[in-house]
């Protein structure tokens, strides 16, 4: 049990409802991983029961080395949790909850007072330290409580739709400080999002979870691979339209294009591009316009449940 | 480790709570003032009750006789404070906060016990300010004036208990806060404002049984007649047993709540 998280067949239900339905994950030391879904898809019942908050129904789960059923207090001293409603009492301040925080982590007093100043800078708030959070933005209000989960510099970090509610700019932010966390220290760090950007720019790996259940895990890349090669549309000059067709042919199946416009499955990936385009160069034809169009997150979620993540219509 | 940051844990919740306590004014300010203007219009209204042939006391102010019950009321009224925010601590996801880090349960409960104690010993010391200030009179000098902090800052503690098992229970502010009129009927349907010698039928009989018309007599026995250590055990001995009842029931809501989890 090396992995920082190890899930088995872990599964919890709430009457009739079986939120999570026996998902089994491993989460290397140092990875980002995403945990993918939509609203009630079972991606926060599956963080409280890593997290110590909830028992499961049936199965294991091992974090930072540990049962969560059997070793709960070892784990909840090993792990930082930031959850979905940014937990925050309003009428404290930055600094007090840090101070907090940091006794519930049994931190001595002058090494908690040190690393709560340290902390506050590197997510931004020295200058906001002392005031009452009641006055911070949604964006500090995260950012403290990223703060407040690594007080006792955990081996793993559970951010739970950390960014759910946040406007652009603040979103980039916490993705840079949840980067450099990962990259500087090296925490591992599972997180859960709706959104499919999120888990494309920060995950090394992503499960992709639907109804209680992961339907696809792998890297970004893989589970774009698996849905099918990138599209290729290149627009030429009408008199080279059949010839740039017949030369376009050989690298992969045609997809339909509008007027003008001859669109292919890349069948050998992204990398294929330049070969296309040095075979089109080959035959004297113009290119004047290219696409290359990948698949995205949103189409290997539609390609395992039917349904788009964004938007939830189902698909064909 | 846990048993160990024991008493570090409670401290720091218990001075996160009275400071949450402190800036809230608009939830403290109400419990010292209608307990003033109460008294002030019952010593206006009912200064004359003193004379009637039934009245336990002889040579004291309706003020004198209501003091110790004004002081209860106002920590009373105050001891739902410490319910409130823990329920409130439920409803926004802190304690989950609390939970998943490796806090000693207990602390959770005696953090907010510590606090409804030491925030009724404040409220009391004010009050009691207040009232020396208009004139009522304390028999039993300084050692009244502490037996009577001790007694309804202990009692603020013990009615709270009860509030934090429904905040445990309930996890809902609003429910804590509708329990504040059964403060009312229990205050009123006691020897708070008027002997049980006066009273008649039912209402006279549920007052005499009423646990709080005991304490606040023995305390006004205290107050009036000057100290004594066999009413102080008495009237502490009756809020050690709310205060046992209040804290087995809050501790069971807690390990409830904790086992819902599970």
């Amino acid at each position: 049990m090396k992995n920082p998280i190890h899930a088995s067949d872990l599964s919890r239900t709430f009457g009739d409802l079986v939120a999570v339905d026996g998902i089994s994950l491993s989460v290397e030391k140092g990875e980002v991983f995403g945990f993918l879904g939509p609203n009630g898809a079972g991606k926060s019942t599956a963080v409280r029961m890593l997290t110590t908050l909830l028992k499961p129904t049936s199965g294991q789960a091992w974090v930072a080395g540990h049962n969560v059923e059997n070793e709960a207090g070892a784990v909840r001293e090993r792990i930082g949790v930031a959850l979905q409603d940014a937990a925050i009492d309003p009428l404290m301040t930055g600094n007090e909850l840090l101070r907090l925080q940091s006794v519930l982590h049994g931190i001595p007093k002058r090494e908690a007072r040190i690393r709560c100043g340290e902390l506050l800078e590197r997510v931004g708030l020295k200058i906001a330290g002392d005031r009452r959070v009641g006055t911070y933005s949604g964006g500090m209000r995260r950012r403290l409580d990223l703060a407040l989960s690594l007080v006792h510099e955990p081996e793993v970090l559970f951010l739970d739709e950390p960014t759910t509610g946040l406007d652009p700019t603040s979103r980039l932010a916490l993705w840079e400080e949840v980067r450099k966390l990962n990259q500087e220290i090296g925490t591992t760090v599972f997180l859960t999002t709706q959104y499919l950007e999120e888990a494309d720019q920060l995950a090394q790996r992503i499960a992709i979870i639907d109804e209680g259940k992961i339907v696809r895990e792998g890297s970004p890349s893989s589970l774009k691979a698996q849905v099918g090669a990138p599209t290729l549309r290149v627009d030429v000059w009408e008199k080279d339209f059949t010839a740039a067709k017949a030369t376009m042919a050989q690298f992969g199946e045609e997809r339909p294009a509008r007027k003008g416009r001859i669109a292919i499955g890349l069948a050998a990936g992204t990398r294929g591009i330049t070969v296309v385009l040095k075979a089109l160069e080959d035959e004297a034809i113009e290119v004047q316009h290219v696409e290359l169009d990948e698949p995205s997150l949103d189409d290997v979620f539609a390609d395992a449940t039917g349904r788009r993540l964004e938007g939830g219509e189902k698909t064909g | 480790m846990r048993t160990r940051n024991f008493i570090p844990q409670t401290l720091q919740l218990s001075h996160r709570s009275i400071l949450g306590m402190i800036r809230q004014p608009q939830s403290w300010a109400p419990s010292l003032f209608f307990p003033v203007l109460l008294a002030a219009v019952y010593s206006s209204q009912f200064c004359k009750a003193v004379n009637l042939p039934e009245f336990p006391y002889s040579d004291i102010s309706f003020l004198d006789f209501i003091l110790p019950a004004c002081v209860i009321q106002g920590v009373l009224f105050g001891s739902t404070n410490s319910a409130t925010d823990l329920a409130g601590d439920i409803q926004n996801s802190f304690m989950d906060r609390l939970l998943s880090s490796p806090v000693s349960r207990p602390s959770i409960l005696v953090a907010r016990l510590a606090s409804a104690f030491v925030y009724g010993l404040v409220q009391a010391v004010i009050l009691i300010t207040i009232f020396y200030i208009f004139g009522a009179n304390l028999t039993g000098g300084v050692p009244s004036a502490l037996a009577l902090m001790f007694i309804t800052s202990y009692l603020a503690m013990a009615v709270g208990s009860f509030l934090l098992a429904m905040a445990l229970k309930t996890g809902s502010q609003e429910v804590v806060n509708s329990l504040f009129p059964l403060m009312f009927v229990f205050i009123f349907i006691s020897s708070a404002f008027f002997p049980v010698e006066l009273m008649d039928g039912w209402y006279g009989a549920i007052a005499k049984w009423n646990p709080l018309t005991w304490v606040i007599d023995w305390t006004r026995a205290i107050t009036v007649e000057g100290f004594s250590w066999s009413n102080l055990v008495k009237a502490v001995g009756v809020v050690s047993l709310i205060a046992t009842a209040g804290i087995s029931m809050a501790t069971r809501q807690l390990k409830k709540r904790i086992a819902a989890l599970s």
